[in-house]
């Protein structure tokens, strides 16, 4: 990592754990669904970005976690909320696993993405029929937990509390996939995207890494949803809608997808347009649209790809000597 | 279940699947030549289903006039496709197909945006014009006529399509840009102008089908959403962008959904995505999969 990115996450770092004291409650609230979502882009692509598969409805996976965990805390059920967060994330990868199992040995691209899509859509109108989940009206006023350590219990019931609680768990989960993906495993799992064939043919278990990435992803996308549903005191079935699904992959489009850092890029500044053009009906879509359409015409390769080509720029390398892992030649090749 | 029932539910069956075609139609074209999954389509239907709305009101007064207001959103949407082909698909021609997704989602949300700003965000419904308000009785079977009308037009666009893809010499020559484009420019053929008129005539059917299946809608800034993931289905079905295989996928998918509304009333749309899951199970490829077109 270069200097420049860890300065960029140190002052980030810092501004995300320093807001409650300069922020009111709403920017409070809304930067703790900024830190959750960031974690739900990143398990996304890790599947995309990384490994070449797309999931159009990973927002089931999101719903799985958020629904459990909202259930188990409604029902006053007496288990420390970590183990909550740890079965939401083991479910999570077990049905992705199962549905990975199934799914993966048939087909990979679009069909892929329809099927995943297909799924979260029977998920979302089983969890709208199930009485026992509150139908279309949702889980409503959850409870926010304690962390119970036996020595030390830390009450999140308050906003402030549970908003620290969330930066700790999502700075966690980030560097949990960043070792992920630049290990060994991220980097086998880089070369079967560029080239599944080769990658076969050098002896990779190719099926057995793409299961892996995908069940890596279901369960940390599960947590993203358990960590939702305290902090929103609601989930609906609306988290499983295919309308959810695409907001990881717009986050990670926009930031840039090849990049590790990119799909939280994203979602800060998608979430900085929503909150800015939430007072106007209408021109609220036009300016996303517009927006998201600006820079995928001016930056295919996300923010992140923009603001690396314009550091090369500024460097200003010697004409002639081509850097051999450009972008655009990377982008081809996915 | 009565014979009676049966056949009430193989013609509703019929007509929606008819009004997912028609919708379908032009996302499958799009799919199967240029190879984009199309976000917008939904969007450029309700477009669509706006302008004909403006031109006919609430109550059009005569069927042709109602055809005619179809034809005239068709045109419009069609003329809106030829602006999104040049500021944006075109753009995006050789750079990877996810990146299309994102740009055809963001045009989904500009679209949107521009309904609510023309239209307003009030929900509108429309009566069929007077030859189509009443049914068809046969025997003790009652047909609304405006399905049979539905049917009809399904019918129509499919043969119209199937037979300039399949028949005519523009068609040939975009089966073969679609097979291999390289090659179709190594041959002379002006591969841009047949890739941009794919899009016109796309958008040209995605308007007319707003057109059509206007009367007995909402129109609401959300009427895209509900046709475009039944109209992605039938595409994926039919397998991979064969208009042949999208209507007889499109048949399918209508037909389960109302057979499904009649066995299992309290869970709408289940069937539908399960016997997607377990079709592509088991055909990954698609009905039709192999020959695109």
């Amino acid at each position: 990592m270069s200097s420049l990115k860890v300065t960029a996450l140190v002052i980030s770092g810092i501004a995300f754990a320093s807001l409650p004291f300069w922020a009111d409650q709403g920017i409070m609230f809304l930067a703790g669904l900024v830190l959750i979502e960031a974690v739900f882009a990143l398990s996304w692509n890790l599947l995309f970005g990384f490994t070449g598969l797309a999931s159009f409805g990973h927002a089931a996976f999101f719903a799985i976690g958020a629904y459990l965990t909202g259930y188990a805390l409604r029902t006053g059920m007496e288990a420390p909320f970590l183990l909550m967060i740890l079965a939401s994330g083991l479910l999570g990868a077990a049905v992705a696993a199962i549905t990975g199992l199934v799914l993966l040995r048939r087909t990979t691209g679009i069909h892929l993405a329809i099927f995943t899509l297909a799924l979260a859509e029977v998920l979302r109108i089983i969890i709208g029929y199930s009485t026992t989940l509150g139908r279309e009206d949702g889980l409503a006023s959850i409870p926010r937990p304690t962390l119970d350590f036996g020595v030390i219990a830390i009450d999140l019931s308050s906003g402030r509390a549970y908003y620290w609680f969330l930066c700790v768990a999502a700075a966690l989960l980030a560097w949990l996939l960043w070792v992920v993906c630049h290990g060994p495993f991220g980097r086998t799992l880089v070369s079967l995207r560029q080239d599944p064939e080769r990658t076969a043919f050098m002896g990779v278990n190719v099926p057995g890494y793409r299961l892996a990435a995908f069940t890596i992803s279901g369960g940390i996308a599960s947590i993203s949803g358990a960590l939702y549903a305290p902090w929103a005191q609601i989930v609906t079935p609306e988290s499983a809608h295919w309308i959810h699904s695409t907001q990881p992959m717009l986050a990670s489009l926009l930031g840039g997808v090849h990049s590790f850092w990119g799909p939280v890029l994203g979602t800060v500044l998608f979430s900085l347009i929503n909150y800015l053009t939430r007072n106007m009906v209408g021109l609220a879509e036009l300016v996303i649209g517009i927006t998201l359409l600006v820079i995928v015409l001016a930056a295919p390769t996300g923010v992140m790809g923009l603001l690396e080509n314009l550091r090369k720029r500024a460097e200003k390398r010697p004409a002639g000597i081509a850097d051999p892992i450009e972008m655009p030649a990377e982008r081809q090749a996915s | 279940m009565t014979l009676l029932d049966l056949a009430f539910t193989l013609v509703n069956g019929l007509a929606t699947g008819m009004a997912v075609f028609l919708v379908a139609a032009g996302l499958t074209l799009i799919f199967g030549i240029l190879k984009i999954l199309n976000f917008a389509h939904g969007a450029f239907f309700m477009i669509g289903a706006y302008v004909a709305y403006t031109i006919v009101g609430s109550n059009p007064s005569s069927i042709w006039l109602f055809i005619l207001a179809a034809v005239v959103a068709g045109i419009v949407v069609a003329v809106l496709g030829f602006i999104a082909d040049r500021i944006v698909l075109q753009r995006l021609r050789n750079v990877d197909e996810a990146y299309m997704l994102i740009a055809t989602f963001a045009v989904l949300m500009i679209c949107s945006g521009i309904v609510k700003l023309i239209w307003g965000v009030n929900y509108a419904s429309i009566n069929p014009p007077p030859m189509l308000d009443g049914a068809v009785i046969i025997g003790q079977l009652f047909i609304p006529s405006y399905s049979l009308f539905v049917i009809i037009a399904g019918i129509v666009v499919f043969l119209i399509l199937d037979f300039a893809i399949h028949r005519t010499w523009l068609g040939k020559l975009l089966q073969s840009v679609a097979n291999d484009s390289w090659m179709s420019g190594l041959l002379g053929i002006n591969v841009p102008v047949a890739l941009t008129s794919t899009v016109i005539a796309s958008f040209l059917l995605a308007g007319l089908a707003g057109g059509l299946l206007l009367a007995n809608q909402t129109l609401s800034p959300i009427l895209g959403e509900s046709f475009l993931l039944l109209a992605f289905m039938a595409v994926i079905i039919g397998g991979l962008g064969n208009v042949r295989g999208a209507f007889i996928a499109a048949i399918l998918l209508g037909v389960i959904e109302s057979a499904s509304s009649l066995l299992m009333p309290n869970m709408p749309g289940m069937a539908t995505y399960i016997f997607v899951i377990l079709f592509l199970l088991a055909k990954p490829q698609g009905l039709l999969g192999g020959q695109r077109i």
